[in-house]
């Protein structure tokens, strides 16, 4: 069993870089939304693996927090983007 | 290793396969908008899965539940994240290269769900907050269930919005949750061949203005969420009066072949939140 959770957060770990790369190169604010969207989802999926791993339940409300918290993010982030350039 | 347990881990690494493949497509597709549908279609079934899969590993029901919750939670809004950036990359006139444009004659009015209505007391919506509080105190003694239902009471009668009318009946529900799941599993095996195969040149993107024919509200948002999770289509737009779906598709063939895709779905949709069928135009 902690060889497969390793394994799934070594897979979270070089996602979330992959991202943070799309993230730093755009090239316009809504690719590096996406990207960061992602990098906050996969961090959810690693506390999760970590939660699976302890059997401790302390993260729980944790995953669903982090999982508003990007959801609201990125609609504030969209509805800023559509309405930046109008007066 | 139990038969959970092992389901349990097998989940984790299908979940985190497939978010390793959202970011492939964030990575490797050549548009902001193609972009988007890796992100939408497989973010959300990945860490869903992870959850999931986490909470049968620990053995833990409490862990289950939160993983279930963050599941639904995730199906609902990754569509509207979708929907809202796709509509700001466009009105930030990023969009280019489109084979067909219906959003350029621009668009009607954005639906826009006043609140209003007869308010009054569901007991199926006390219900369902209840079951939601429960789940996130992963503890299920009848002191918890009284908490969350006095709770619920006061969410209810201090509530503005009053939900929108519908007509559920389960065989249509079932029907279409089937087709959902499947179209989900389908759209994320597709996102994975096209990221493996090279050939980004196929791509054809367009956006495609689908008039509806049901006038039910809760018909309609059913049906932008589940085009978001169809292979190859996001929903940009909704507008109202008349309703309107913009679809943006990936490899686009023709209008017909998008309306009549969008046509069938419709008609699921409507058996399954509407009650009725489908109004011929």
């Amino acid at each position: 069993m902690d060889t497969v959770i390793t394994l799934v957060q070594i897979l979270l770990a070089t996602a979330g870089l992959l991202a943070l790369f799309r993230a730093v190169r755009g090239p316009n604010l809504v690719d590096r939304i996406v990207a960061l969207d992602l990098v906050v989802l996969l961090l959810a999926g690693g506390i999760a693996a970590h939660g699976a791993r302890t059997g401790s339940q302390l993260y729980a409300p944790v995953l669903v927090v982090v999982a508003l918290v990007a959801f609201a993010g990125t609609v504030l982030v969209a509805r800023f983007i559509e309405w930046r350039d109008v007066p | 290793m139990s038969i959970v347990e092992i389901l349990g881990a097998s989940l984790m690494l299908v979940g985190a396969a497939l978010s390793f493949l959202a970011v492939l497509g964030v990575v490797d597709f050549p548009t902001s908008l193609a972009r988007m549908h890796a992100a939408t279609k497989s973010a959300s079934l990945g860490l869903g899965l992870l959850a999931l899969g986490a909470g049968l590993a620990a053995g833990s029901p409490g862990l289950i539940g939160i993983g279930a919750l963050v599941a639904v939670f995730l199906f609902m809004t990754a569509p509207i994240s979708g929907h809202m950036l796709g509509r700001s990359v466009y009105a930030a006139g990023q969009v280019t290269g489109l084979v067909h444009d219906d959003l350029a004659a621009g668009p009607g009015d954005s639906l826009r769900i006043a609140p209003g209505g007869r308010p009054g007391v569901s007991i199926r919506r006390l219900v369902l907050l209840a079951v939601v509080w429960v789940l996130l105190w992963r503890d299920s003694s009848p002191g918890v269930w009284l908490a969350g239902f006095g709770i619920a009471s006061v969410v209810e009668s201090i509530r503005r919005f009053s939900g929108l009318p519908a007509r559920v009946t389960f065989r249509g529900l079932a029907s279409f949750l089937s087709h959902y799941v499947w179209t989900v599993l389908v759209s994320n095996i597709r996102v994975a061949r096209e990221v493996v195969t090279p050939n980004n040149d196929q791509i054809r993107e367009a956006i495609v203005a689908v008039p509806l024919r049901t006038d039910s509200i809760a018909a309609a948002l059913l049906i932008a969420n589940a085009i978001s999770y169809a292979p190859g289509s996001l929903t940009i737009e909704l507008t109202q009066d008349p309703l309107v779906l913009y679809v943006h598709v990936l490899h686009f063939e023709s209008v017909a072949a998008v309306r009549r895709d969008v046509a069938r779905l419709e008609e699921r949709v409507v058996a399954a939140v509407a009650g009725q069928a489908v109004p011929m135009r």
